[in-house]
């Protein structure tokens, strides 16, 4: 008895477990290259810390889970069946202390009665804060591979294809499937998550020659089809797209091709899903133990690698399948002890084998974490074996996790196979192979011992385990999920499923299929974050928008700030200023002299056409019929319920041409807001609604001498406040609208972005010759703030009236505007509600988002909406909304910020700190 | 190696022309004085001096020199400006259908999008405008403000095709 | 992410559609207070088809009433919605 062994020449590739060196074979899985090196035990086990080896030779692995990969790179929780090993591949065993070998946590195994199903329900209970205690005690004991803290180095790609047909597995049917469609002339793509061709032929060569499968995927190539290896399809969605996630690096490896993973997003118009079986575990005590395996993985290592996972071996089996397992270990120079049959006599008689018929193992033993001793009871008498190897096979469960993904999916109890096979389906979908037929099995006898029988490998559920939930009062499947986790863990129970559902059905005195089954859910093997949230450019999952003049700023170095979508300038610090420092003195030159701005980011569209005015009127709550043209007016917008949700300008540029702005962070939300009023509420208008938010760069100049400067730059008389006109600046057509958002007598020059740059140049030239200087977002806020002007989504939030935010008197008198009719709902003029208000601060500085509350401990009576300092004179002031709060002004609140750990005494006062008559920005 | 080049076009002059009203008067005038037909959905009018882009069902999106388009359209609708907000970006060699796959759902290996024909859709979350020149040739159009990340997105995407 | 075939583009992914409120919701301008309110804020809300209108936001930016199967998402009709076109 010596365990696992490879006979031959060593292998070529370098690899580490555990700081080991070892060595491995081209094509060998991290599990072949471990048995070839002799290693059997992996891994501890999630719960209880028992020892485990590798039971399966494929993606259903559920014990031989490791880390690989360093740093960025490292990957936690690969199956080392899914993993082929690399030149300098680092792999690690996981949920160990201080090692694999002598493991502190297995204390909890032999405390395992004191670790029940339901185990954290029934003792963590109480406060949060004692959660929260046990929790770091949980987390440390009970888990899997520490996620990797630094950041990834690798590129990701997301692609879409399309196809007439994809065929998922590229064993025999799958092929046999995809040369059909593709020799019918379909455009073919064929899957297979392996990294060969038809796996299974390689471990069944007596079934069809392997080389078959090479010739034919050569054949699907010549007709235009693409085949992927290392290639999974995890998730199987609605209209026959179907997710793949391809490996062009194993895990930890870095790309050759710059890329470690693609994620396919596959339409097709007909799925064939070549997906295969699984071979079930047999339940008795201690199959958990490293040693036992299952027999198509034991003839797989046996075929494939060429590695004899042991020298002594016990079958366990059902079925007729394992009796080539054990042909193919007499094969390899195993001897094969014992067969044990559950099926009467004379199943297996013909077999060459010793069979003892009516029977299963009762138990295992062991020694050095590897198995020693098989016993069964053969005719009534224990009869002990020692065996090294015990390859054991409870039956196959066809994989029919796509199918039922796909949604509206039947399966089909079968009684002699004691699976479930696909049934109808809504998609256009169609299994084939073994994933639609399984062979038939005898029967599996319960266990004598049941509470160290283990189903659930990965999340140690035992057959105890279901039969304790049931004893409390767990009767449907879902709640025997819940409570006992079993196949809840990383596999999803691609191994257990089918015993614990027959242990259920048992229960309850009914057939399998009445018992009733979990949702299959995608992903169908994990897949990496990265894979889903990484892009080809690790940075580029969200796009910053650029300004036009992105680099003119970037030149000025301003202290960059993302705003909504866009980069926006925040301030133009000089030397060592700092941002309030900064902001100060550009906000003060706007009060004192001139400063300017880039404002390109605000809403703008173009109205044209002889309704433009009734689309307008619709939308805007503010009248628009009387404007001149050549005049402009403020103007706010309603949804229909009668709330404010946009503010901005209306301009008549024309006698039917109009020019609409309105917020930075609503524009989106407006252009669909117009596009709705105009397309599908009043198609019937003669209007022509354009976005040109991006065709005008716009440059605010504000201050007072921003009249001089601008009349310098346009060579002839400036617009008076509201007024627009046309004139040229550097050569360059612009449109110069006088409106003012600081409250100084200001001016918003457009010019088309693509021709924007001399003209900004311009104007700083003439602003700086003015004694001006560049102002940012952050005094841009100050000056607002102060002069008591509103931000959409700050002031306007969606939840106040015309009448909160006191603009109630500018409403079309004659309405027929969207929300006039909401506006009418009573609770909308009721008292009690959040008015805007101004706060300044008593003492203190008044927090950003802080709460009002009249003492401490009171419940809010409203917010901080937009907190500022003031420009010119000292002191702290704020806008806000407040219950009530026009008739509050004079009011002493405190304005607190727990989460900032501050807090300001204010008094209420009415919104306008500067200049409230308006004088500033009138001539 | 991909044969694929990515360059940004200079700004040329774009406008809407949408219809608002009597589209079918509309569409005889365009055709009496340009001897051609309004392009339909999909697809593109090339001609000397001016290309037209049917981008919405009554909008199309006019490249080149539009001014005798506004006698066109007479009372049944209007010309807009829009160049300066949208960067052309052209896509020049075997592989730019491949290339669009990258980061996007719109089907554009599909042999049905062929020359003449224009489709709008996502690319890596940024709206796009296509429009296939030729078998090796595809103009995007891309909104000014994600032009920088488009472009850069495409030149690191086309190193690593499948 | 269903395939949704748009009655001017052809079938498209999606995300390149945004929806937006169903048939029932909507508030024709000048509607009487009441009335637009009790369309504004009821829904039938049907376990089974209902009419939604949806917008081809990132394709030709048309809208679209599509009759949409709320458990199955299958899609039973889709006409646009808008101003009369060419052709």
């Amino acid at each position: 008895m010596n365990g696992p062994q490879r006979g031959g020449v060593a292998g070529t590739i370098r690899f580490s477990f555990d700081g080991k060196p070892l060595l491995a074979r081209p094509g060998d899985t991290l599990a072949a290259a471990l048995l070839a090196n002799r290693i059997g035990l992996v891994a501890r086990s999630f719960k209880y810390h028992r020892p485990r080896g590798i039971m399966a030779a494929g993606v259903e692995e559920p014990n031989a889970l490791v880390t690989v990969g360093t740093s960025g790179r490292s990957e936690p929780n690969t199956r080392a069946t899914d993993v082929f090993v690399y030149d300098g591949m680092v792999a690690r065993s996981q949920n160990r202390w201080p090692n694999l070998s002598f493991d502190v946590g297995s204390v909890l195994g032999l405390a395992a009665k004191a670790l029940p199903a339901g185990f954290y329900y029934k003792t963590f209970f109480g406060s949060a804060k004692r959660w929260m205690f046990y929790e770091w005690f949980i987390r440390r004991a009970a888990g899997l591979g520490d996620a990797p803290t630094a950041a990834d180095p690798d590129r990701f790609s997301q692609r879409a294809v399309f196809y007439d047909v994809l065929v998922v597995g590229a064993g025999p049917a799958g092929l046999a499937a995809a040369l059909a469609a593709a020799e019918a002339g379909e455009r073919v793509i064929l899957v297979e998550q392996d990294s060969v061709l038809a796996p299974s032929l390689v471990r069944d060569p007596q079934d069809l020659d392997p080389a078959w499968a090479e010739a034919t995927a050569a054949r699907i190539g010549e007709l235009g089809g693409r085949i992927l290896l290392r290639t999974t399809a995890a998730g199987y969605w609605d209209d026959n797209l179907i997710t793949l996630s391809q490996r062009l690096a194993e895990p930890g490896e870095p790309p050759a091709g710059g890329i470690a993973q693609r994620l396919w997003h596959v339409r097709a118009k007909r799925v064939v899903l070549a997906t295969g079986a699984l071979e079930r575990p047999l339940a008795f005590a201690h199959n958990d133990r490293p040693g036992v395996m299952l027999s198509q993985a034991v003839r797989t290592y046996v075929r494939r690698f060429g590695v004899v996972p042991g020298q002594r071996v016990i079958i366990a089996t059902n079925n007729d399948d394992a009796y080539l397992t054990a042909a193919a270990l007499r094969d390899a120079g195993a001897e094969v002890v014992a067969v044990l049959e559950t099926r009467p006599a004379p199943a297996g008689a013909s077999s060459g084998f010793t069979v003892h018929n009516d029977t299963m193992p009762l138990t295992t033993n062991g020694a050095r974490h590897h198995l020693r001793e098989v016993s069964a009871r053969v005719d009534g008498k224990i009869v002990r074996w020692q065996a090294d190897l015990l390859a054991m096979s409870g039956g196959f469960t066809p994989v029919v996790h796509l199918h039922m993904q796909a949604g509206g999916a039947a399966l089909d109890w079968d009684d002699a196979s004691q699976s479930f096979l696909p049934g109808a389906a809504r998609q256009n979908v169609v299994s084939v192979g073994a994933a639609a037929s399984v062979a038939p099995v005898g029967p599996t006898p319960p266990p004598e011992n049941p509470a160290k029988a283990f189903i659930d490998f990965q999340n140690d559920v035992s057959l105890g385990d279901v039969d304790l939930a049931w004893a409390e009062g767990y009767r449907s499947v879902e709640h025997l999920k819940r409570y006992t986790t079993l196949g809840m863990a990383t596999d999803q129970g691609k191994t257990s499923n089918m015993a614990a559902l027959g242990r259920l059905a048992e229960k309850q005195g009914v057939a399998i299929p009445e018992a009733g089954l979990t949702t299959f859910r995608p992903p169908y093997t994990p897949v990496t974050m990265g894979l889903l949230a990484g892009r080809i450019e690790r940075d580029a999952g969200a796009h910053l928008r650029r300004l036009a003049l992105f680099d003119v700023h970037q030149a000025r170095q301003p202290i960059w700030q993302p705003l909504g979508y866009w980069q926006r300038p925040r301030a133009y610090p000089q030397g060592a200023e700092t941002l309030a420092e900064a902001a100060l003195r550009e906000g003060r030159s706007v009060r004192t002299a001139v400063g300017m701005t880039d404002v390109s980011t605000l809403a703008k569209f173009e109205v044209s056409g002889p309704d433009a005015v009734q689309q307008l009127e619709l939308v805007c709550a503010t009248t628009v019929g009387k404007l001149a043209v050549g005049r402009g007016r403020y103007t706010f917008m309603l949804r229909e319920d009668g709330l404010v949700f946009d503010d901005g300008t209306v301009w008549r540029l024309a006698e039917d041409r109009y020019l609409l702005t309105s917020s930075t962070g609503g524009a989106d939300r407006m252009a669909v807001h117009l596009s709705y009023v105009r397309q599908f509420l009043c198609p019937q208008f003669r209007v022509s609604v354009v976005n040109v938010q991006e065709h005008y760069a716009g440059i605010a100049v504000a201050g007072p001498t921003a009249k001089a400067v601008l009349a310098g730059l346009i060579g002839e008389e400036v617009p008076r406040h509201m007024s627009a006109v046309r004139a040229s600046i550097a050569g360059i057509p612009v449109l110069v609208l006088a409106a003012s958002y600081s409250g100084e007598r200001a001016f918003e020059v457009y010019a088309e972005a693509s021709l924007a740059e001399p003209v900004w140049n311009a104007c700083e030239a003439e602003v700086t010759a003015q004694g001006g200087c560049l102002y940012g977002m952050e005094a841009m806020e100050f000056l607002r703030i102060e002069k008591g002007h509103l931000v959409v989504g700050g002031e306007i939030d969606g939840r106040l009236t015309p009448h909160d935010l006191a603009l109630d008197k500018m409403l079309n008198k004659a309405g027929g505007y969207i929300g006039a009719a909401g506006l009418t709902r009573p609770a909308l003029t009721a008292p009690g509600r959040r008015q805007l208000v101004g706060l300044e601060a008593i003492a203190g500085t008044i927090p950003e988002g802080a709460m009002l509350v009249t003492a401490p401990g009171q419940p809010a009576d409203g917010h901080v909406t937009a907190a500022a300092l003031r420009v010119l004179e000292s002191g702290s002031i704020a806008l806000g909304q407040l219950v009530d709060g026009f008739a509050r002004h004079g009011e002493e609140l405190i304005a607190t910020s727990p989460t900032r750990n501050q807090s300001a005494a204010v008094r209420v006062v009415a919104p306008h700190f500067y200049d409230t008559a308006g004088e500033r920005y009138r001539d | 190696m991909t044969d694929i080049t990515i360059t940004a076009l200079p700004a040329a002059p774009l406008h809407v022309f949408e219809i608002w009203s009597n589209p079918a008067a509309v569409a005889n005038r365009f055709e009496t004085a340009l001897g051609r037909s309004l392009p339909v959905l999909g697809r593109a009018l090339q001609l000397p001096a001016m290309r037209l882009i049917r981008y919405e069902p009554a909008v199309w999106l006019v490249e080149g020199e539009a001014t005798g388009l506004a006698e066109i359209l007479g009372s049944d609708g209007s010309l807009t400006a829009i160049g300066g907000g949208l960067v052309r970006v052209r896509l020049r060699g075997a592989d730019w259908r491949s290339l669009l796959m990258e980061g996007g759902v719109f089907d554009a290996e599909s042999k049905t999008f062929a020359p003449g024909c224009s489709a709008a859709t996502v690319i890596d979350h940024i709206n796009v405008r296509l429009f296939v020149e030729s078998e090796d040739v595809c103009l995007a159009y891309v909104p000014l403000s994600y032009a920088h990340d488009m472009i850069h997105f495409w030149t690191v995407a086309a190193k690593a095709l499948p | 992410m269903l395939l949704i075939t748009c009655p001017h583009c052809g079938p498209r992914a999606q995300l390149e559609f945004v929806y937006e409120r169903t048939v029932d919701s909507v508030v024709q301008p000048h509607t009487d207070p009441t009335e637009a309110m009790e369309r504004l804020f009821t829904r039938a809300n049907p376990r089974g088809l209902d009419d939604e209108i949806w917008r081809h936001t990132f394709g030709c930016r048309a809208w679209l009433v599509m009759t949409r199967h709320r458990t199955t998402h299958a899609i039973a009709a889709i006409r646009a919605a808008g101003p009369e076109a060419l052709p």
